[in-house]
């Protein structure tokens, strides 16, 4: 066998015998295995939802939703975005965080070194060993819940599997600054508290940055919309005057005394709601503009930063109809125009949409590995030219 | 002699501070056993970890088995056995055998079989399946260098090898010494304990503040040293003193006034006899009479005292805009 074969093998034997040791690795895997079970033992029918042998009647049922949406919802609403994204990698993270200090501790690294194998080789080859046994555990998880699919709602889902890719390479952004800071620190314990804490910076600057973005559309819609309202009010109060001039009466300001023939003001003065819109407007205008600015600030911040929430999200893209939980997921997010003028409203959501969709799988995940690129490229330097 | 290790000019400095190399030339001949001494903070582990590429010098010209110091490829065929060693406490010794034999390039069935009669020769068989979590600190040390010679190697680098074992197994790792010697195979020895060096050693260095003090055959290095000393049972004055040295013809007689001991630098016992007989003579009684040479230790202690920098064992900090 050719020797960098037989390295990399060995590398990775060793990695899953460290795992092993650490009981983490199993643990981990039982508790995806768990997790199938418990997506599994949930279901729809025509009376209604399910849960092990027993129904709970009610509206939602399979006249709501088909079983094959319904699984593909429950995989989309908590089989990714809660299990995967945040339990699972919690999970993944303790058991891996110690991969590379561990390597580089006194006593450990020197016989390794001393082998004929290049650190550049020896370092991608233990972060890969890291993203392997994680990759693993979401492999288990994804043939589950295709499992699920396939004999709970009879659909054969291949895309269920695009789960194996996506979360991988929202783990392996997490992943590649816990290398770092493993190898800055040769400490387990800091390297995981870091990277959650980056992890959560990361979160409320998406966060943070859909809510600006939110704002800055529902300004535009207003701004948008401004327009006609001053229109209606034009007219009306066109309309008014007219109306005045024909019963020939004089058309008062503001303080009782009749407006010259040709005022500037005499439309506001015959209907003030007209003043009320205009300076709607203008308000409109000013919020879309600081928004837009905050926004564009967050914005710049976050292109350096891995897009964690968007890669998982690239998942929904292609794994549902959209359609056919369009109006579903309104009712979930509380859009209701009617019942709600307050909440953000259906052409603010489509824009946000819109915006969020112009963000290409080529721009969410180039960005991301750019990131992951240059903090791994910067850790490999210093593990290349660090005296052990 | 072919040179497994041929080195010169070796600098390290760490972090611009700590001048832990100062020009280092190092040769080691193929198939001898070769000790590298020197106080704590000499600069022996960085010069074993320059050569073996753990360690990236600050300035290195030289070779390993034929290769340039920092080559890979040269490692396959070297064996190392580092001084705080921490292997996987996961594994048991036969799987951190196989690891280390993969990571070197050992075919499976190879290292499989290798990894077997590796724990056979350093009496670990009946715990090849345990593993080194709960290990001895002598016991991680067998299996240490039976890492070490996984890959079968050419050159053996041991790094304070019985760091730990009791004399038994100091006695065991004498004998892997002598075997691996016979076997044609070098080894570079890392020790303080001198005694052990002197009984395994053909050639031995001296290394103090970064720099090699003395490198030779223990004859070599004791030349000149090495005399018959004569012990008396009184006191010698200088009379008696001038009176032996008129009668040597040549030969250096060294003696303190008021001393019991008289050397006389020369290894030729028929040259000592006139001063035998001179203090006779005198009236002088003889408790001894023999040849002695210099231990490593007297050796060692000399050099580290004869050091520019004195007795204070350590690296050196270089002063500003130049070396210590």
């Amino acid at each position: 066998m050719n020797i960098k074969l037989m390295q990399t093998k060995a590398i990775f034997v060793d990695a899953y015998r460290e795992l092993n040791a650490k009981k983490l690795f199993w643990l981990t895997m039982g508790l995806n295995v768990l997790a199938v079970l418990i997506y599994a033992s949930m279901g729809i029918n025509e009376r209604g939802f399910s849960l092990l042998f027993w129904t709970f009647d009610g509206e939602f049922n399979t006249n709501l939703m088909s079983k094959s949406t319904f699984y593909k919802l429950e995989f989309l609403l908590w089989g990714v975005p809660i299990w995967l994204s945040w339990c699972a990698t919690i999970l993944a993270l303790i058991s891996t965080a110690g991969i590379i200090p561990d390597l580089v501790s006194g006593g450990t690294i020197e016989p390794v070194l001393s082998k004929p194998i290049g650190r550049i080789r020896l370092f991608l080859t233990k972060y890969l060993t890291g993203l392997f046994f994680v990759g693993a555990q979401i492999l288990v998880f994804s043939i589950g819940c295709f499992c699920v699919l396939r004999f709970r709602a009879g659909v054969t889902e291949f895309g269920l599997f695009l789960a194996i890719p996506i979360v991988l390479a929202f783990f392996s952004y997490l992943f590649a600054v816990c290398t770092l800071v493993g190898l800055v620190t040769k400490s387990t314990i800091t390297a995981l508290l870091l990277t959650i804490l980056f992890w959560v910076f990361v979160f409320i600057l998406n966060v943070g940055e859909q809510a600006m973005l939110s704002n800055r559309e529902t300004a535009a819609v207003r701004l948008l919309d401004a327009p006609g309202k001053i229109e209606a009010q034009e007219r009306f109060a066109l309309k008014r005057v007219e109306q005045l001039r024909e019963q020939g009466k004089v058309i008062p300001g503001e303080d009782g005394v009749p407006l010259p023939e040709g005022a500037a003001d005499t439309l506001e003065a015959i209907n003030p709601t007209l003043q009320i819109a205009r300076t709607k407007q203008d308000d409109a205008q000013r919020a879309f503009d600081t928004w837009n600015t905050w926004e564009t600030r967050v914005y710049t911040v976050k292109l350096i930063m891995p897009k964690t929430s968007e890669t998982l999200s690239l998942l929904s893209r292609n794994l549902i109809d959209q359609e056919e939980i369009g109006g579903l997921l309104d009712m979930m997010n509380g859009i209701n125009e009617e019942n709600d003028p307050n909440a953000p409203d259906r052409r603010v959501a489509e824009r946000v949409n819109e915006v969020m969709e112009d963000r290409t799988v080529a721009w969410i995940l180039g960005t991301s590995f750019g990131f992951e690129f240059v903090i791994l490229g910067l850790a490999t330097l210093i593990f290349v030219r660090r005296d052990f | 002699m072919e040179a497994v290790i041929d080195v010169s000019g070796v600098e390290k400095m760490y972090r611009r501070k700590v001048h832990a190399l100062r020009g280092v030339d190092l040769q080691v001949g193929a198939g001898e056993v070769f000790g590298l001494l020197g106080p704590n903070g000499a600069g022996k582990s960085t010069l074993v970890k320059v050569l073996l590429t753990v360690i990236k010098p600050t300035k290195c010209s030289g070779t390993i088995l034929g290769q340039r110091i920092g080559d890979k490829s040269a490692l396959r065929e070297v064996g190392y056995l580092p001084e705080h060693h921490n292997f996987p406490k996961y594994l048991t010794s036969r799987q951190v055998l196989r690891y280390f034999g993969a990571m070197s390039g050992v075919e499976r069935k190879e290292r499989n079989k290798r990894a077997d009669e590796l724990l056979e020769v350093v009496n670990m068989s009946n715990w090849a399946t345990h593993k080194l979590g709960t290990y001895s600190k002598g016991m991680r040390q067998r299996i240490g260098i039976a890492q070490a010679l996984m890959n079968n190697p050419k050159l053996v680098v041991l790094d304070e090898p019985t760091d730990g074992v009791d004399p038994i197994g100091r006695k065991d790792i004498r004998e892997i010494l002598t075997r691996l010697k016979d076997e044609g195979r070098t080894v570079f020895l890392n020790s303080h304990l001198l005694s052990e060096l002197e009984m395994v050693c053909d050639r031995v260095a001296i290394m103090v503040h970064g720099l090699m003090r003395q490198q030779g055959t223990i004859e070599e290095l004791t030349e000149g040293q090495s005399g018959f000393v004569i012990k008396s049972h009184t006191p010698i004055d200088q009379i008696m003193i001038d009176s032996v040295s008129s009668v040597m013809n040549g030969v250096a007689c060294n003696c303190e006034p008021g001393s019991t001991l008289l050397r006389l630098q020369t290894k030729d016992a028929q040259a000592v006899q006139p001063a035998i007989d001179t203090l006779r003579s005198k009236g002088v009684v003889l408790d001894s009479f023999g040849f002695q040479r210099p231990s490593l230790e007297d050796l060692f202690i000399q050099a580290v005292n004869e050091d520019e920098g004195g007795a204070t064992p350590g690296a050196t900090k270089s002063q500003k805009g130049g070396q210590a």
